[in-house]
């Protein structure tokens, strides 16, 4: 059996967030050993950004190439990046199992970033488990690791992410065939309040107006305040229905791209036990951070869109952060020099901050994709629909760990992390309960599949 | 109206008492915890096992083979009046043995336990050719087994469920997320308090709250000698068929997952995994069955048992707080046959109530704690 690698500090994840903190790190000196699951860096946003095309790049946007600004720097003595690396188990006492090709590792870090981003809030309207409609973030995966498109796609739902791609789907010679949008009026005029402060990150409000500017040039049809989103079709997409405007609309295709933003991953956070709570504007739990990053655990921090959604940009501006407080932590640079960083970088983040409440609040996602009619599957797992929570609910259930039980919903091997949301937001709708009263999945390891002889090969 | 019975306890051995004095016409209310409650009836194996059972104390293989024996009608009729499936198995269970001593130790054990309890005792002892004809992918390094007739398994969480479904369309009231931290005794009853508010009142108070009746047991005069022990798990992905019949220590559920476990450890009410354990039961799972090297494993969990100091039940009647019951056991899924059939009739103080002084209390001199 392999011994324990001890280490300074450790990162996990090399997206925007767990680049900037490796970099940062190094800056100082200071080793540090970056573990990612991907094959190349960037995490999901910069994915694959060092094997980019030139077409690629200009498909992608200047946005996606500024990855390599942090890619390029991690090509440094003091940056053990392992790719390829799933972790698996992260213990409080700061010990991390990962796998790379099957063989099992461990390291244990006297200091811990958790840069594992976000995920894609899974949209379950009806017909969404149906061949053909898909995340508008998996097409972005497609787009950026082989270059590929759907050709008769419609793209539903709400969020910065949906007219990205659509314009990125301009650029590539395939528009999507209509963008079908799910804000309604009264998320433009609660979200009014927000705009005098979001005008403090104009180049993010301006790169957003170019984009919808992009759309219209090119003509593609747009459809407002629409709701009663279904996907149609018996074996695969073949078309999907709404309402706009009030009046009824179906669209013949065979591709639904859906979106409605993203939410922090937490699996590690809950796996550790960190207290979380609700985060109303963004709906989703956020692990408790203080001084941008620490957690209940002296050992962990979490930057990036892992501890809220901000985006790419504050996610580097967090990262550094975080590795400056872990540097800090483990006294391997000079105080004063560190406090100068801390404050330059705090002025950038407050920047990025402040468009967030408008987004926030402009594409919030609508009720039929938070809590889903009853017979919309929920746990692709285990097949569960939302009906069959609604069930439990006489049964006793106020909280998803029970419905767990009842259910089965959230026991496959994704662990809860698609339904995890739906479910605490339908018993807290049904019972009338805070969403931190309902609570979330307990989330035990393995948090990603891991074969039995890679977890007995750690047999003492 | 003021239930005539009190269960504090909503798992398992809470609800199969509560279905069985529902069925004998009793006013009955139960009290469940959370969703962050310690919950054994959660986290369990789903064995209804026999062989091993009583080895010290015969009167209680005699109890397990009497819930063993009684599980099938039960089951038939949660299945009938719930129109679910439970899914129960009794076609015999092995305990494997690693080397030959230990498999000659095992049977030496059950002949003696067999001779103590009128010789009808339905195991065999496989060696290996014989365990591999029933057991075609167990390991090479598998010793032998023993086949007990009477062992089985059953989906525990589709019991947990069908017996919280039971009880209500029975007419027994149940209250969740709630926590009984005090009962107090006035005017021959007892009044259950949640913080400063007193919920209910009732004639009886049944303890069945796993490790909560540490605390609420010696204000109503039990010694209450219960403590956590903590057990875990880990389940893989589903898979094709791969074993025939449960083991002590690994199964293949209905869903076709296959679940590893049978960890012992003493650590409080932590019930979290860790990664010693779990490796362990990884090693030893791959021994048993060596095709399960490369299957995944999707989840693994830690669940707190709760033990008596010498691992059998404690039935008990308070001998100073008439109506109060004390009832707690490791085994509540081998048991929930005999809880909701028998105990009942002890609990309501019946001619044909089965003699549990065995499993009083008083068999431990001193408070433990």
């Amino acid at each position: 059996m392999s011994k324990v690698e001890p280490a300074e500090l450790v990162i996990i994840g090399a997206g925007p967030a767990g680049m900037a903190a490796a970099i940062t790190s190094a800056n100082y000196g200071n080793r540090v050993v970056l573990l990612d699951e991907q094959p190349s860096p960037g995490g999901q946003i910069y994915r694959n950004v060092t094997h980019s095309t030139h077409l690629r790049d200009k498909i992608l946007g200047t946005d996606f190439q500024h990855g390599r600004a942090l890619t390029s720097k991690l090509k440094q003595p003091q940056i053990d990046y392992r790719p390829n690396a799933k972790v698996w188990r992260v213990d409080d006492d700061g010990q991390i199992c990962y796998s790379i090709e099957d063989k099992a590792t461990r390291i244990t870090g006297k200091q811990i970033i958790i840069a594992t981003g976000a995920l894609e809030r899974p949209v379950p309207v009806p017909g969404w488990t149906l061949p053909g409609a898909m995340t508008a973030g998996a097409v972005q995966i497609l787009l950026k690791s082989s270059g590929l498109l759907p050709t008769q796609a419609v793209l539903a739902g709400a969020g910065p992410l949906l007219y990205l791609l659509a314009a990125q789907m301009i650029r590539a010679g395939v528009p999507p065939l209509a963008i079908v949008e799910t804000q309604q009026r009264r998320d433009y005029i609660s979200a009014a309040r927000y705009l005098p402060v979001a005008m403090g990150n104009w180049p993010l409000l301006g790169k957003g107006l170019r984009l919808l500017a992009e759309i219209r040039r090119a003509g593609t049809p747009r459809y407002t305040t629409a709701n009663n989103i279904k996907i149609t079709g018996s074996s695969d997409v073949q078309g999907i229905q709404f309402s706009s405007s009030g009046k009824h609309h179906e669209i013949e295709c065979n591709c639904v791209l859906l979106h409605q933003g993203v939410v922090p991953n937490t699996q590690i956070s809950r796996l550790l036990r960190l207290t979380h709570s609700w985060h109303p504007q963004q709906h989703c739990f956020v692990p408790n951070t203080v001084a941008h990053g620490k957690t209940d655990n002296p050992i962990f921090q979490i930057a990036g869109d892992g501890a809220g959604i901000s985006g790419a940009l504050a996610a580097e501006h967090q990262g550094k952060l975080c590795a400056l407080n872990a540097l800090q932590q483990l006294g391997a640079a000079d105080q004063t020099i560190i406090e100068t960083e801390q404050s330059v970088t705090l002025k950038q983040l407050n920047r990025e901050h402040r468009a967030r409440p408008f987004l926030d609040t402009l594409y919030a996602p609508p009720t039929e994709a938070l809590a889903p009619a009853s017979d919309t599957i929920i746990c692709r797992c285990e097949e569960v629909t939302a009906g069959a929570i609604r069930q439990q609910i006489p049964k006793g259930c106020t909280g998803p760990n029970q419905t767990k039980a009842f259910s089965r919903c959230g026991m496959g091997p994704c662990q809860g992390r698609y339904c995890g949301l739906t479910v605490t937001e339908i018993l807290a709708r049904e019972n009338a309960l805070a969403h931190d009263e309902v609570g979330a999945y307990r989330i035990r390891a393995p948090i990603k599949p891991v074969t039995v002889s890679e977890l007995a090969s750690l047999h003492e | 109206m003021e239930p005539e019975y009190a269960i504090i306890g909503g798992g398992i051995v809470g609800l199969s008492v509560a279905h069985g004095l529902l069925a004998l016409g009793k006013r009955v209310a139960v009290y469940d915890e959370g969703d962050n409650g310690i919950r054994a009836s959660r986290g369990n194996f789903g064995l209804i096992w026999v062989q091993g059972n009583g080895l010290n104390l015969p009167a209680y293989s005699l109890w397990t083979r009497r819930s063993a024996a009684a599980w099938r009608d039960f089951a038939d009729e949660i299945e009938q009046q719930c129109n679910t499936r439970l899914n129960l198995k009794q076609e015999g269970g092995f305990r494997y043995c690693l080397n030959e001593d230990e498999l000659a130790d095992v049977a030496e054990q059950y002949r003696g336990l067999a001779a103590q309890t009128g010789d009808d005792y339905p195991f065999e002892v496989l060696g290996h050719n014989a365990l591999r004809h029933e057991e075609p992918n167990i390991g090479p390094n598998v010793a032998g087994a023993t086949l007990h007739h009477e062992d089985g398994h059953v989906n525990p969480l589709a019991l947990l469920r069908s017996l919280a479904t039971l009880v209500r369309q029975q007419g027994g009231q149940i209250f969740n997320s709630i926590t009984i931290d005090k009962i107090t005794r006035s005017n021959s009853k007892y009044a259950l308090f949640s913080g400063k508010h007193e919920l209910a009142r009732a004639q009886h108070v049944v303890l069945c709250s796993g490790i909560g009746n540490r605390t609420l047991g010696p204000s109503l005069g039990f010694k209450a000698s219960v403590r956590p022990q903590r057990g875990q798990v880990l389940i893989t992905e589903k898979t094709a068929p791969l074993m025939r019949r449960p083991s002590d220590v690994i199964r293949q559920v209905d869903e076709g997952g296959v679940q590893i476990g049978a960890s012992a450890e003493e650590v409080g009410t932590d019930d979290r995994d860790s990664l010693a354990i779990t490796a362990q039961l990884a090693a030893e799972a791959q021994q048993l069955f060596p095709a399960l090297s490369n299957v995944n494993i999707v989840r693994g969990w830690g669940a707190l048992r709760i033990m008596s100091p010498d691992g059998l039940p404690i039935y008990q009647h308070s001998k100073t707080h008439p109506g109060a019951f004390f009832v707690t056991c490791h085994s509540g899924i081998t048991l929930a046959a005999a809880h909701a059939k028998f105990l009942p009739l002890w609990i309501v103080g019946h001619s044909d109530a089965p003699d549990l002084e065995c499993f009083s209390e008083d068999r431990f001199e001193t408070h433990p704690n």
